[in-house]
């Protein structure tokens, strides 16, 4: 089980974490409600205890933003008033319990205990399965009357097991649920771990798959025909909700990755975001969908979390090198008098050093910059005399306003070596500013250059692809030969020569043969015709820039829900990563969601066919290039011949073996690749 | 999935707390810390991470001291050391290859950033999975 506590007394919080852990919680302090926040939306806990009176953001406040954010977890608030009007608003705030300071440590783990079984079918603190016996108040486990000596992660494996006894538990969720956020044991761990309560269990008589291992999926406790039935009311409470019937835990499908959806996305319970609307998991099928890792966070959430963070260090940061700031102005004053000591130059350089590391993670750029110009004089390279008072004093001075006016720090100005870099050479503001919105939502960041001198003098990082718009004249005739045409068209032509691996697409308003011939010629190696929403243009640099890197995804759609339970694991050798539909009449809402590399049709659906499904799709001049294989039960002539009519790249018969359906399917997607760079 | 324990010595507390969390997001990986040198050696001895990110300018014992102070001990020489340095010159990061060190990172960086760097500098052919959006 697994506690959030969020309290700023640091003594209190030492008894209580010491108490908690005797008890076998994991438990993650932190010292404020924006801290308590951060962490609360970001892991997983089975409760939070968060103290009323707390830093930057009350208890209850608190507890109001996870409530309206959806986060159903055991809330239990620690106040130090006994006034009934505390304990009202907290109990509206969402909260479930309370308890008024000083409390008693066994009347609050009790509490805690209560909160926890509330989540759980058993409404008792003995836990049972078949035989075994957990006393979740003495921590005392047996099986068939004989005690288990358990270390503590073994207790807290086998209760979390015990405790929603119809999961399936994947390493994964057991590293989430049993360590704190500080520990990150490897897979490795957690399987030493149950192997150790394997043996211990079988050593009481026990059966060896007592915990079964659910393969690719994790561990439960194995359903048991015979369940010896123990007298105790517990076991009747446990026999009667606990079926055999394994769910697995997360149905949250809705949290597959789209980067590529503007779709803005919203937050999820447990912090788990999504680009997709909530709707489209009701037909994704689930057994692809518990395939799809429960925690997926797309690059920009990823970021603004992070940048949520930085925000909330730089609170503290902010007035400790406001401090350190003053330190450095009072060594100016000393070396404007000239009584400053080498050893008081040498502190004050170590103080410049530390500010230009602190300034720097916050991607201060500026600001660093002026503290190392610090660190530098300080460092004494030059020896530092009085005439260099007024220099030394006008830094600091500068540093202390950069500082004192950072209130907030931005996602751009964070430096950011590893997101891909879209170099976009345009003049048309309103397609710089679309495309740049759908970038960030992909995590590509976009450097925008409109002039040739521009483009000389563009120094900035190695472009990963290039994207040329056309102006709206350029591809017509007679304006092709104007100087503006043909300057933009030696831009091109420079960028082709100066990166010639890269992928370099261009945008033009009209497409005849002589001007993608023209572009062809200078060095462009994709034509695409205006106007095309920046979510295309988007998608196409996406698929450009993934190359090897990513899983290609597979999107199959079919009515035969067992053939699509199979193939995901059909297709799993081959790193692809696979979607399924039952339902085509939801195909487009999926279809855009997951923007699939390739898709697979079946011919024959209810209501509607796949060949209508393919008409639909090639209707669409954004999907005219997606490779399209039908797979179908169908081998006569007229269906394959009306399958490539209407766009079909290859037609496979069923019966198909794994290995001959990936091969077709990468082949398809090699031909798109091979064209595209 | 690849879980890697990192170690970041660095004397400044923000820069451990940011490190920390900024790699635990990115990559779920586990980041111990250590404010000194002696501290780091300490926690490398006891914790033997799979890496340990050096800042080379430390008050007391400096980076590079700290670098030869691990390679000397037996139970902490095989671990890989990525130091930490504000722009280095060419000459400084020879001289930090010739000491045998596995990398060096250039300050100021993005903690996101950072399995990333940490895995290409390292060869580690796990994918750590984050900014392609794949936790």
């Amino acid at each position: 089980m697994k506690i959030l506590l969020v309290e700023d007394d640091d003594v209190f919080t030492k008894v209580l974490t010491k108490s908690l852990a005797t008890h076998h919680y994991v438990v993650d302090t932190v010292k404020d409600g924006e801290m308590g926040w951060t962490y609360g939306s970001t892991f997983e806990y089975d409760l939070m205890v968060l103290d009323i009176m707390l830093p930057k953001l009350d208890g209850i406040s608190l507890c109001r933003r996870f409530r309206a954010e959806g986060y159903v977890t055991p809330i239990l608030l620690l106040t130090a008033q006994d006034t009934r009007t505390v304990k009202v608003q907290g109990l509206d705030a969402g909260a479930d319990d309370y308890i008024v300071k000083p409390f008693d440590q066994v009347e609050l783990i009790a509490r805690l205990r209560a909160l926890l079984r509330r989540g759980s079918n058993n409404p008792l603190p003995l836990l049972t399965w078949g035989d075994l016996l957990l006393n979740s108040s003495t921590c005392e486990v047996s099986y068939n009357g004989q005690p288990l000596s358990l270390t503590t992660k073994e207790y807290e494996l086998l209760e979390l097991l015990l405790r929603d006894s119809q999961s399936v538990f994947s390493t994964e969720e057991l590293i989430d649920r049993l360590w704190s956020s500080e520990e990150f044991p490897s897979d490795a761990t957690v399987r030493s771990h149950i192997r150790r309560v394997r043996q211990k269990l079988s050593a009481v008589g026990a059966p060896q798959d007592f915990i079964t291992t659910l393969h690719g999926r994790g561990y439960y406790l194995k359903a048991m025909a015979t369940m010896a039935t123990t007298a105790t009311m517990a076991t009747m409470a446990t026999m009667a909700t606990t079926g055999s019937i394994l769910a697995p835990r997360h149905s949250t499908p809705s949290s597959q990755m789209l980067p590529s959806l503007p779709t803005g996305g919203k937050t999820l319970p447990g912090g788990v975001s999504s680009g997709i609307p909530s709707d489209v998991s009701s037909y994704i099928s689930p057994s692809v969908s518990s395939k799809i890792s429960s925690s997926v966070i797309s690059p920009l959430q990823l970021r603004q979390q992070y940048v949520s963070f930085l925000n909330e260090t730089w609170a503290t940061t902010q007035p400790k090198s406001l401090d350190q700031i003053l330190v450095l102005l009072q060594t100016v004053r000393y070396l404007q008098c000239d009584r400053l000591t080498p050893l008081q130059q040498a502190e004050a350089q170590q103080i410049a050093h530390k500010l230009v590391g602190t300034l720097g993670i916050f991607g201060l750029t500026k600001t660093t910059h002026l503290a190392r110009q610090i660190e530098y004089w300080l460092g004494g390279q030059e020896p530092l005399e009085p005439k260099h008072a007024p220099l030394m004093k006008a830094l600091v001075v500068a540093l202390q306003q950069e500082i004192q006016n950072t209130i907030q720090i931005e996602l751009s100005q964070l430096p950011d070596q590893s997101l891909p870099l879209l170099l976009l050479v345009s003049s048309d503001p309103e397609f710089n500013q679309s495309l740049l919105t759908v970038a960030t939502h992909c995590g590509i960041q976009i450097e925008t250059v409109f002039s040739p001198e521009s483009v000389a003098k563009w120094e900035g990082g190695q472009p990963h692809a290039i994207v040329f718009r056309l102006p709206a004249d350029l591809t017509n005739a007679e304006a092709a030969h104007s100087p503006i045409a043909a300057h933009l068209l030696d831009m091109l032509q420079t960028f082709a020569h100066r990166y010639p691996e890269l992928p370099i697409l261009v945008i033009g308003d009209r497409g005849g043969l002589s001007d993608r011939l023209e572009v062809l010629r200078r060095g462009g190696k994709l034509f695409l015709e205006a106007p095309m929403p920046p979510e295309q243009v988007m998608a196409t640099i996406v698929n450009l820039l993934k190359g090897e890197e990513l899983p290609p995804k597979v999107m199959v759609v079919d009515d035969d829900r067992e053939w699509l339970r199979t193939l995901p694991t059909l297709l799993k050798p081959w790193g692809f990563k696979v979607t399924t539909l039952d339902e085509p009449q939801h195909f487009w809402t999926v279809l855009k969601a997951v923007t699939p590399d390739a898709l697979v049709l079946d011919v024959n659906m209810p209501q509607i066919n796949g060949l209508e499904l393919c008409q639909i799709l090639r209707s669409d001049p954004g999907w005219r290039r997606l490779p399209v294989l039908f797979l179908s039960a169908l081998t006569d002539a007229a269906t394959q011949h009306q399958a490539f009519a209407v766009g079909a790249d290859d037609y496979l018969c069923k019966p198909m073996m794994g290995v001959e359906l990936a091969n077709r399917i990468l082949s398809r997607l090699h031909r798109v690749r091979a064209w595209a760079t | 999935m690849c879980i890697k324990r990192v170690l970041i010595i660095d004397d400044e507390e923000t820069i451990q707390t940011v490190v920390q969390f900024g790699i635990k997001m990115a990559a779920g990986w586990e980041v111990l810390t250590a404010g000194s040198g002696a501290q780091g050696i300490q926690t490398a001895q006891s914790e033997k991470p799979d890496v340990i990110l050096l800042d080379v300018m430390m008050p007391e014992m400096d980076g590079i001291a700290t670098f030869k102070a691990l390679q000397s001990h037996a139970e902490t020489e095989q671990i890989p050391v990525i130091l930490l340095t504000a722009k280095a010159q060419t000459a400084e990061k020879r001289q930090f290859n010739d000491l045998g060190a596995s990398g060096v990172i250039t300050k100021p960086f993005n903690s996101l950033n950072l399995p990333e760097q940490i895995a290409r500098i390292l060869h580690w052919k796990c994918k750590y999975e984050n900014l392609a959006g794949r936790r």
